[in-house]
């Protein structure tokens, strides 16, 4: 039950520390030698130019809110199908509606080329 | 403030129980814990992982007809400790300007969400770290960090190409997150419960491995493609390709934190073959096993009409485990014979207190014959069960990661466009098809607790729905993959698009 | 000692929230953020609601904290060399509003009565007759809430579905719309793909 979460929390824990550990051990045991090429950016060999952000295109932020809106159609999802043995069939037709309502978003949004990567 | 006053009146509303919290926390549970922590998952995970590093080196190299590491130590078997020490002199080297907190803790972040995968999953009777009720949900939502982690790797570098990998990262995670939370459904379907150890019993005692039926077919191949997206594996890995640039998102990471993320992504390649061998091939579990189950009988002492009731009170109760897992499955039989099957919440004393998802149009007598379908697990000490259910269910785990190793020395990388274009277009709504096939398939097979008659006409009505799908969702799909793509046009079509027998017969 | 987790818990989840309004670098501001919503998912797991605690950490931290990632990509700001400047007044007032915020959340939260009862909680005996649904919510929490949506809270469930197709068909002509604009725009940097 919920105690268990006692556990999923020792095991955060630990496994910050499993991780922390050989960095630990890297900072022991490894030489430091700073020079200031070696903290340059990697670009082949070339110097960057300009800053280093990168305008990005209208295509992630669409992915992202396309991701955000059918996942919470799965936590919709999720319930149904747990209790989908105990209800009959109505609640087959509810979720085949709402099901049809996102599929219908989807559509239209394949339609108008928002889900092409150019 | 009438709402007010509800609240404290203590008939509205069990809160919480202290007593139900802790006090279950003894000493017994903190010993299993501590060895599941510190012998399992940070001594035995760790070195099943480093020597599946070694396998993979090994194995792609006689994919290349060539040997892989052979010189250190016998047929290069120390191999893995060798890179740990390489990795640990190196020098670390953060970009000027970058931000070392989140430069460390983008590693750390993917070693702890695949570690908290592998926390759930049953690897035998009795021998899953925790049983949580929601189960599955947790997983899914542990898994979901991974994202976060890449795009925090690519961001705290401060190079325009490590954004550039870690944001088309991000996208192509986010793309195939939805395909492999959604092709588990029909699993959570037919099992009736998020809890693994549910679903494995589910698969143990009463139903046979869920990949034996066209639904389950489809989605364990949805779930093993998109979880092979998830983990930046070939063919899919675009986000840390090394011809393609850079090195993507971990372009500025170099020993030991490099060492981190790649000790994270074969922990998540791990982790995913075991999720999908618990949720389809019946972790534990031999092929046939479902089907020849035992069952042990016993009769209902009082009637039972499961619309107003939701307790079973039985004669003898010595079967049934005394916690059992959430969601192990009983039938009832009436005098009219039909079998109904249930879910058991919990057990107090002789009675069987039921789930909330029982099916509510059901009356049985009294004397009506209760049969549990999960009990052979408790016939047999558990111990002895496990020294066959172990092996085979790593057996099966690492054939799948076999199966991952020769994707990647077979396929070569998919296109960062075709990648999404196959998510969105071709995943999503063979999952969302899939999800029906499988309630029609429970309608068929489960509902009813069908024989061999009922799954022979399901298998034949479902396979014919879930090929016709594919076949739907792939000809939809026909236009992107070949007129669109100028590299794929036949040379021998002219620029204005005539038919090739229009341009080869031109002139004549 | 449910307690003392909880105070503990409470008090690193304040520590998250001071640090998202004061992080100079936005995207420090954001995982600030991300740390809160975790706290926020611990307490869910603490109140026995282990369905929600889940969805939060999917939802939240899988989904809005990537949005807002890419989100604040969009800006330039990411350095967060220009963070905004105050007033004096607009500050008072601010603190004013927030201070009555919480007083307003203080009282209504304990019924507008002092603070009394705190650490006293309802025993809820794990017996045959505790199968009544609330008891049956707690114990078993996804099929209770998948019962109720498709039975007492139906029309609910169909207009989240509404709103979701809603936000998506807006979600995409929004960016059609300033994706036609931008191909008109003056130079940027290169448009790297």
């Amino acid at each position: 039950m919920v105690y268990n979460y006692i556990f999923i929390g020792l095991l955060l824990l630990v496994a910050t520390a499993f991780a922390a550990g050989p960095l630990v051990l890297v900072a022991l045991l490894a030489p430091k030698r700073k020079s200031k090429n070696k903290n340059e950016f990697y670009e082949c060999g070339v110097i960057t130019v300009g800053e280093s952000w990168v305008r990005f295109r209208m295509q992630y932020y669409l992915y992202a809110i396309l991701f955000v809106l059918f996942d919470i159609e799965t936590v919709f999802l999720y319930p149904w199908a747990v209790s989908y043995g105990g209800l009959g069939f109505f609640a087959l037709v509810e979720m085949v509606i709402f099901i049809v309502m996102l599929l219908i978003g989807l559509a239209y949004a394949w339609a108008r080329g928002a889900l092409r990567w150019q | 403030m009438a709402h007010f006053d509800l609240l404290t009146k203590n008939d509205f509303t069990p809160i919480l129980a202290q007593r139900m919290f802790y006090e279950q926390v003894d000493t017994v549970l903190w010993i299993r814990w501590g060895l599941y922590l510190f012998a399992g998952f940070f001594a035995v995970f760790p070195l099943i992982v480093a020597y599946i590093v070694l396998a993979e080196r090994k194995i792609a190299a006689r994919f290349q007809d060539r040997i892989g590491p052979n010189r250190v130590g016998p047929f290069g078997l120390l191999q893995p400790f060798a890179d740990f020490i390489k990795l640990i002199i190196k020098e670390s080297i953060v970009p000027k300007g970058a931000n070392s907190f989140v430069h460390i803790l983008a590693p750390i972040l993917t070693l702890i969400s695949a570690f908290l995968v592998l926390a759930v999953i049953p690897f035998g009777i009795g021998l899953a770290p925790v049983d949580l009720p929601s189960g599955l949900l947790y997983m899914v939502s542990v898994s979901s960090i991974a994202a976060l982690s890449i795009f925090l790797a690519g961001w705290s570098s401060r190079n325009k190409y490590s954004l550039l990998g870690a944001m088309r990262g991000v996208a192509q995670l986010v793309s195939y997150e939805i395909p492999q939370v959604m092709s588990i459904l029909p699993v959570i379907l037919w099992s009736g419960s998020l809890s693994l150890v549910s679903i494995v019993q589910t698969q143990q005692y009463d139903q046979g491995w869920f990949l034996f039926s066209p639904p389950g077919i489809l989605g364990f191949l949805l779930l093993l493609i998109s979880s092979i997206a998830e983990v930046n594996r070939a063919p899919f890995d675009l986000p840390e390709a090394e011809s393609e640039i850079i090195a993507g998102f971990h372009t500025e990471y170099s020993g030991m934190r490099f060492g981190l993320f790649f000790l994270g992504e074969y922990l998540n390649v791990f982790a995913i073959c075991c999720l999908s061998t618990t949720l389809f091939l019946g972790g534990g579990s031999l092929p046939l096993q479902g089907y020849f189950a035992d069952e042990a009988d016993h009769m209902l002492v009082a009637p039972f009409d499961a619309s107003k009731q939701s307790v079973l009170k039985l004669n003898a109760h010595h079967e049934f485990p005394e916690n059992p897992s959430t969601g192990f499955r009983i039938n009832i039989t009436n005098i009219v014979g039909e079998t109904q099957a249930f879910q058991v919440s919990h057990r107090v004393g002789n009675d069987l207190v039921l789930m909330a998802n029982r099916p509510v149009e059901f009356k049985a007598d009294a004397y009506s014959r209760v049969s549990a379908a999960a009990r052979p697990s408790y016939a047999a000490p558990w111990h002895l069960s496990n020294l066959i259910m172990i092996p085979v269910f790593l057996g099966k785990v690492f054939f799948l990661v076999f199966v991952i190793f020769w994707i990647r020395a077979t396929l070569p990388r998919v296109r960062v466009d075709r990648l999404m274009s196959f998510a969105w277009k071709t995943m999503v709504p063979l999952a969302i098809a899939n999800i029906f096939v499988a309630t029609i398939w429970f309608e068929m097979v489960i509902r009813p607790v069908g024989g061999f008659s009922a799954r022979l006409l399901a298998w034949l009505v479902t396979g014919l729905l879930t090929a016709g799908a594919v076949a739907l969702v792939f000809r939809i799909n026909r236009n992107s993959y070949q007129a669109n793509d100028p590299e794929r046009r036949p040379t021998l079509i002219s620029r204005s698009g005539d038919s090739l027998l229009a341009a080869t017969t031109r002139g004549l | 000692m449910i307690q003392a987790l909880f105070i503990a818990l409470s008090a690193f989840g304040l520590l998250m929230a001071l640090g998202t309004v004061f992080a100079r670098n936005l995207v420090n501001a954001a995982l600030f953020l991300v740390a809160f919503f975790f706290v926020v998912a611990c307490q869910f797991v603490l109140l026995e609601a282990e369905f929600m605690a889940a969805i939060q950490v999917l939802i939240y931290i899988g989904a809005v904290a990537v949005l807002l990632m890419f989100g604040i990509m969009l800006t330039r700001n990411i350095q967060g060399d220009e963070t905004t400047i105050v007033s004096r007044q607009w500050r008072l007032l601010g603190i004013g509003v927030a201070g009555s915020v919480l007083i307003v959340l203080f009282l209504g939260i304990n019924g507008f009565k002092p603070w009394t009862d705190l650490g006293i909680r309802p025993e809820f005996p794990v017996t045959a007759e505790t199968t009544t649904e609330r008891g049956q919510a707690i114990i078993a929490m996804t099929p209770t809430v998948g019962r109720e949506m498709m039975t007492r809270y139906v029309v609910p469930f169909e207009l989240a579905g509404l709103l979701l197709t809603a936000a998506l068909v807006g979600a995409v002509v929004l960016a059609q719309y300033d994706n036609t604009d931008e191909k008109t725009a003056s130079a940027e940097p290169p448009q790297v793909s």
